[in-house]
């Protein structure tokens, strides 16, 4: 039962998509929006049924409720220990099965990915790019929920790789047609530059996969999970830093995220969501459930550098932040900030650090949806996204979305309480207690300047509220015919927002479930 | 030398094909009384035919094994000069598929009619022949008399239509051509000096025991004989003649050179690196190697700056050349016929649907295809899907799998250096075809390529991409194909 549920979720969208593509073009149009309602609403309860057949207490993979008081096994998170399980040949001469599982690692990342496809396409109800066909961009959302949610269940090396590259053109696609109408140029050259980038990473990352097989000689997640490859030189760590600079790019770590603020900013609204609630997961996830439990030593190895970069990623994503003056542009490049937290919590291979990049990755995924949501709102009401043009005082003109905006602010900044305080304190306290066989000073150090970091992304985002909501209401006049949160706004964001207070005030209904905690 | 036995199965699908191109010419040449349009049909239904019978015995046969003029040798097994093996098999497949691909998209109004139809096949079906003849060649001379089979049917094709374009570049193809035949001979001759022998079995025996000396004459030996090949196939820097001869030639023509002249050489150097003179660990293979990323990289870096989509299609195709020569420079015959046989369907496809527009705009400007999703959303689809196979990313999974197994084979011999140069260049493939994708995205288009698509296309395009979509989902196919 549970395995036709999981082939449904990675089936359906797809086939939904290609009915929508069938349908004549006027009715297509009209009813595409309902449409991918219905399929993703049905999608995001079945990955619901999914996570809670798994909780149930006659699975034995979860249900080991830790003695919190007691000294926590310091192992290594991250190995597959798969709940449903579809494993059938595929391409026997290649060594290639079409081998699927989900933990409790990949489901609530599934369910994120549901949700965020469908509040995406609840706005496409109303709110649709002024160019190209509603029926296209919703067919091509829900291939992307195909890529996306196959990518968290694959357990074959080489299926992950496959899943992760059907989301690159639909992306593609995605913000060459339907992205900024001002300036065509500006998008084709952002989506290029995404997907050439990415290509060349996971092409990198194939590599390393093929050294993995090359040295254990299968590709299947499960088995190497059970036994890691060992040692960290020579072949493994080749592999490693492969794996790993592939999985940088789509993440994205500084000094690769160039394409980053490019494509968010490019994007339309709901292609911004998907790229940065959801894609940027796929780099984090890859990290946590390959380079991790396959390649423990050579992970080792890196992971100093690893979380070098990181640091500087969130140091450098804030001081960028400081710089911009383009709403999408600034969250983009809080992203990079965010995700650098995230790589330095898998970076530590500590119990901590690694629920701490976990619960953050699905809190940015919430959050940063949310700031997206709320940067297309304010774009569509000024033509612009460009601060000076939008000008301040929105508190007045806009209440409601800007109190919203504020609030994602905090949430994004980590204030106690919201989302995304859990994961970068955790994260943190991961790096004051990295894992044993790691260089404990490096660490700390680095733990200060990500703390540098966390209060420089305070700074930005009081300065985006200060420069964009407050302000003289005289100076600023309303636009005209501005409305304040429209109805469909309305839905597509309370979700997100109550999520946020969720996460912040209950995070051991997740973390609770990472049992290596 | 005496030829003692011989298993006539074997030659049975060159004989046929000579056969049926001697038939196509007197049908065509002594039938003048029949309307164009009949002794056209006619003419096809008879290649097709021949061809069929190829595919039929290939797939009847696929597992056997038939070697064809033997001699006992005086030292290990027979000697013989052609073997039927399953690699055989598998090169013959996607040869006659191509040469099946390419007669389907020459029927009637679809070739110019100022292609005379009976020598157009009479020249087709004899390419095949040597063509067929060349995967089965397991002597240097058989090789080299099969390679010329191939070739010479293939400039007549080109300069076929006799105006300037086409002569210039049937001329340049052929220079080259005979160019690469002498330089090859010479090589061949050397190769035959040092170890006495002609057969690849005996050669590849001789050659490991030889002395350092001659060890290095043998080596520039093979040298001068890949080089001979790598002309034919036009891996870099032996390059230069193909763009012009593939714009110069008729559509369909181009079409024959880009997949079944280009198979026809692939397998020979295929069939001579894994059975002969370059033997695993041999100093030749590197030299393979080299060639590869030369080419690759060259080949998709010149296909980025091109407008017109034939000369795109020409670069890119030495592009695919270069990833083709990677795991031939390992010896992983699967890898290259898996290879092979996706580059087949999706080049017969590409290029069937260029034509179409091509016979409405003979600009054949990538701007032609401007909003083509919109004004042609079947040819377009189909287009796409062909570009993003080549490109190697889903849904194009037959690309992306043949890509993978070249990778994996290329890993799995070591050659790391190859591997990234081989990553860097899907990211180059990639931007080369997005161009063009993004071109048939392009809306509002001012002109947008909108007609009557001719059935016998149609037919063709669709069957092309059904084939792809197959292969997409089985891969498991193509790697069957060889073993």
């Amino acid at each position: 039962m549970s395995e036709w549920l999981l082939i449904a979720l990675i089936a359906v969208p797809t086939l939904t998509a290609v009915v929508l593509w069938a349908l004549p073009v006027v009715t297509g149009d009209r009813i595409a929006a309902l449409v991918g309602t219905i399929v993703s609403g049905v999608l995001l309860v079945v990955s619901f049924v999914l996570w809670w057949d798994m909780r149930r207490p006659h699975c034995p993979c979860t249900y080991q409720l830790v003695d919190t008081y007691g000294s926590p096994p310091r192992t290594v998170p991250g190995k597959l220990m798969p709940d449903v399980d579809i494993n059938v040949p595929w391409i026997p001469s290649l060594g290639v099965r079409f081998h699927l599982a989900v933990d409790t690692i990949s489901l609530p990342l599934i369910a994120l990915t549901a949700l965020l496809v469908l509040l995406c396409c609840v706005y496409s109800l109303k709110i649709t790019p002024r160019i190209g066909r509603t029926r296209s961009l919703i067919a091509l959302l829900l291939v992307i929920e195909t890529g996306v949610i196959g990518t968290f269940a694959a357990a074959d090396l080489v299926l992950f790789f496959v899943f992760f590259e059907i989301v690159l053109i639909p992306m593609w696609l995605v913000i060459d047609i339907w992205g900024d109408d001002h300036d065509r140029a500006g998008r084709r050259r952002a989506a290029t530059t995404f997907i050439l980038m990415t290509v060349l990473g996971s092409a990198l990352m194939l590599l390393g996969f093929l050294l993995i097989h090359r040295h254990a000689g299968t590709f299947d997640l499960v088995f190497l999970g059970q036994h890691p490859i060992k040692g960290g030189h020579g072949v493994p760590l080749a592999a490693a830093i492969l794996i790993a600079v592939g999985l940088a790019v789509k993440m994205p770590l500084w000094p690769l995220h160039i394409w980053l603020p490019d494509a968010h900013a490019k994007a339309p609204t709901v292609g911004s969501v998907l790229l940065a609630g959801v894609l940027l997961k796929l780099g984090s996830y890859g990290m946590i459930r390959i380079l991790l439990p396959v390649l423990p030593d050579a992970t080792a190895t890196i992971a100093p550098y690893l979380a070098g970069f990181s640091v500087v990623a969130i140091i450098a994503g804030s001081l960028a932040c400081l710089a911009q003056t383009d709403v999408k542009r600034l969250i983009a490049y809080s992203s990079v900030g965010h995700m650098g937290f995230i790589g330095l919590g898998i970076a530590t291979m500590s119990p901590e650090g690694l629920n701490g990049a976990l619960y953050a990755n699905l809190a940015h995924g919430i959050i940063t949806g949310l700031l997206f949501f709320l940067a297309g709102a304010i774009k569509d009401r000024h033509d612009t996204s460009d601060l000076r043009a939008i000008g301040r005082a929105l508190y007045a003109r806009l209440p409601r979305i800007s109190g919203l905006l504020t609030y994602a602010c905090l949430a994004s900044l980590g204030l106690p309480g919201l989302a995304g305080f859990w994961g970068e304190m955790l994260v943190l306290l991961g790096a004051y207690h990295p894992a044993d066989w790691l260089p404990r000073a490096t660490f700390i150090v680095l733990m200060v300047i990500a703390g540098l970091g966390a209060v420089l992304t305070a700074a930005y985002f009081l300065r985006l509220i200060r420069e964009l909501c407050q302000g003289d209401p005289a100076e600023n006049p309303p636009a005209a015919f501005a409305v304040d949160l429209s109805r469909i706004e309305f839905v597509t964001f309370a979700p997100l927002v109550v999520l946020t207070v969720f996460l912040g005030l209950w995070p051991f209904t997740l973390l609770n479930q990472w049992t290596f905690l | 030398m005496t030829l003692t036995w011989t298993d006539w199965q074997a030659i049975a699908v060159p004989l046929v094909l000579a056969i049926g191109a001697v038939a196509v010419l007197l049908v065509d040449s002594f039938w003048k009384s029949a309307s164009a349009e009949l002794r056209h049909t006619v003419v096809t239904l008879l290649t097709s035919a021949v061809i069929l019978f190829g595919l039929v015995f290939v797939w009847a046969q696929r597992g056997g094994f038939k070697p064809a003029f033997c001699q006992p040798a005086v030292e290990g097994p027979a000697e013989c000069s052609f073997v039927f093996e399953p690699l055989t098999a598998g090169l013959w497949a996607v040869l006659l598929v191509g040469g099946l691909g390419v007669v389907g998209l020459s029927t009637y109004r679809l070739l110019a009619s100022d292609v005379p139809i009976g020598e157009y096949h009479f020249l087709l079906l004899s390419a095949l022949t040597g063509a067929t003849v060349l995967a089965g060649a397991r002597d240097l001379a058989t090789l080299v008399i099969a390679l010329e089979v191939v070739s010479l049917p293939s400039f007549a094709m080109v300069g076929l239509r006799r105006d300037r374009r086409g002569s210039e570049g049937a001329m340049k193809a052929f220079l080259v051509s005979v160019l690469s035949t002498a330089v090859m001979l010479f090589g061949v001759s050397y190769l035959y000096g040092v170890t006495g022998s002609l057969y690849l079995t005996t050669i590849a025996n001789r050659l490991t025991g030889l002395d350092p000396d001659l060890g290095r004459v043998a080596f520039a030996a093979g040298l001068f004989v890949i080089v001979g090949f790598a002309f034919k196939i036009a891996a870099v820097p032996f390059h230069a003649w193909l763009p012009d001869t593939y714009v110069g030639a008729p559509i369909e023509v181009t079409t024959f050179l880009a997949v079944v002249s280009k198979s026809a050489g692939v397998a020979g150097l295929l069939v001579l690196v894994t059975a002969g003179i370059a033997p695993d660990g041999s100093h030749l293979r590197t030299v393979i190697a080299i060639l590869a990323a030369l080419t690759m990289t060259v080949g998709n870096l010149a296909a980025l700056r091109q407008v017109e989509a034939v000369r795109l299609l020409a670069w890119s195709s030495i592009g695919q050349v270069g990833f083709l020569l990677a795991p031939l420079a390992v010896g992983d015959a699967q890898a290259v016929v898996g290879y092979l046989a996706a580059y087949v369907v999706v080049t017969l496809g590409a290029f069937g649907a260029v034509a179409v527009v091509q016979r409405h705009r003979p600009g054949g400007l990538l701007t032609d295809y401007r909003g083509m999703v919109r004004s042609e959303p079947g040819l377009a689809a189909a287009l796409i899907f062909f570009l993003v196979v080549l490109a190697g990313l889903p849904p194009g999974l037959a690309g992306l799998f043949t890509k993978f197994a070249a990778f994996q084979a290329v890993i799995d011999a070591h050659l790391g250096w190859l591997a990234i140069v081989m990553a860097i260049n899907v990211m180059i493939g990639l931007a080369v075809y997005l161009r063009w994708i993004a071109e048939l995205f392009r809306l509002p288009a001012d002109d947008p390529f909108s007609v009557d698509i001719e059935t016998p296309a149609v037919a063709m395009i669709s069957l092309c991409a059904a084939l792809t979509a197959v292969l997409s989902v089985l891969p498991s196919i193509l790697f069957a194909l060889s073993t």
